[in-house]
């Protein structure tokens, strides 16, 4: 099971592109994790406007966790992200100063 | 990295104060550990009235840092937080508590680069972090 809590800023990432942005993910954790599509699930999280912030000022940034399974290696996890910034990115336009990606392992 | 998630009831903490507390909390994290100040990140969770947010205390301050630093650091940063928290807020004390949870730097990535641990950060990382 890979999951993925999608953290992001209200009225920056439109309903519109969630659906490609799940399928991205998906994609991504069996090509490089090698899971079974129906293993990956993917939560998506609004912050209201005003209740998020980086540096001290408003964020528009949004941050992907993802659970891999434990034991990771490193390098394998460095393509994972890698990938992810990459797909993100393609999708919602945003630059890679908008964009943490996390991939830890499952407790 | 960082990540400090404030959760409080609903309505309590208004916008002004939001982005005060905000501030204080990039203020000490980068006072105590040199880190960037685009480097944290602090979100509000409201908790509805009558709803359970599953935490001790109705205001919490659930930290996210990056593995590696010494006891006493992480226990004054926690310490300093909640003060902030408390003073800029008007909270009584007794109703707000913390902790800071740790990962591996090397499992996070931002502004395209894998995290470096704590007292590894080059030249190149920072010049990246001020851009």
């Amino acid at each position: 099971m890979i999951e993925f809590n999608c953290t992001v800023q209200e009225g920056v990432i439109p309903d519109s592109i969630r659906p490609e942005l799940v399928s991205g993910l998906t994609s991504i954790s069996v090509s490089v994790m090698g899971a079974s599509a129906d293993d990956v699930d993917v939560q998506f999280t609004e912050i209201p406007q005003g209740f998020g912030f980086r540096g001290g000022e408003l964020s528009t940034t949004s941050l992907v966790r993802g659970q891999v399974p434990a034991g990771c290696e490193q390098e394998l996890r460095v393509e994972f992200m890698q990938q992810i910034c990459d797909m993100w990115m393609q999708v919602t336009g945003c630059s890679v100063d908008e964009l943490v990606v996390s991939a830890r392992d499952r407790e | 990295m960082p990540f400090y998630r404030c959760i409080v009831p609903k309505d309590s903490v208004p916008f002004e104060k939001r982005q005060e507390v905000a501030t204080a909390f990039t203020d000490i994290h980068c006072g105590s550990t040199g880190a960037p100040r685009s480097f944290v990140h602090v979100v509000f969770d409201e908790i509805p009235e009558g709803e359970d947010s599953g935490y001790s205390t109705p205001y919490y301050v659930d930290g996210g840092n990056r593995a590696g630093r010494p006891e006493d650091v992480k226990q004054k940063l926690l310490s300093d937080l909640t003060g902030a928290f408390i003073e800029i807020t008007g909270v009584p004390s007794d109703q707000v508590a913390g902790r800071i949870r740790e990962s591996p730097a090397s499992w996070s990535m931002e502004g395209g680069m894998v995290l470096p641990e704590p007292g590894e950060e080059g030249d190149e990382w920072y010049e990246h972090a001020a851009n």
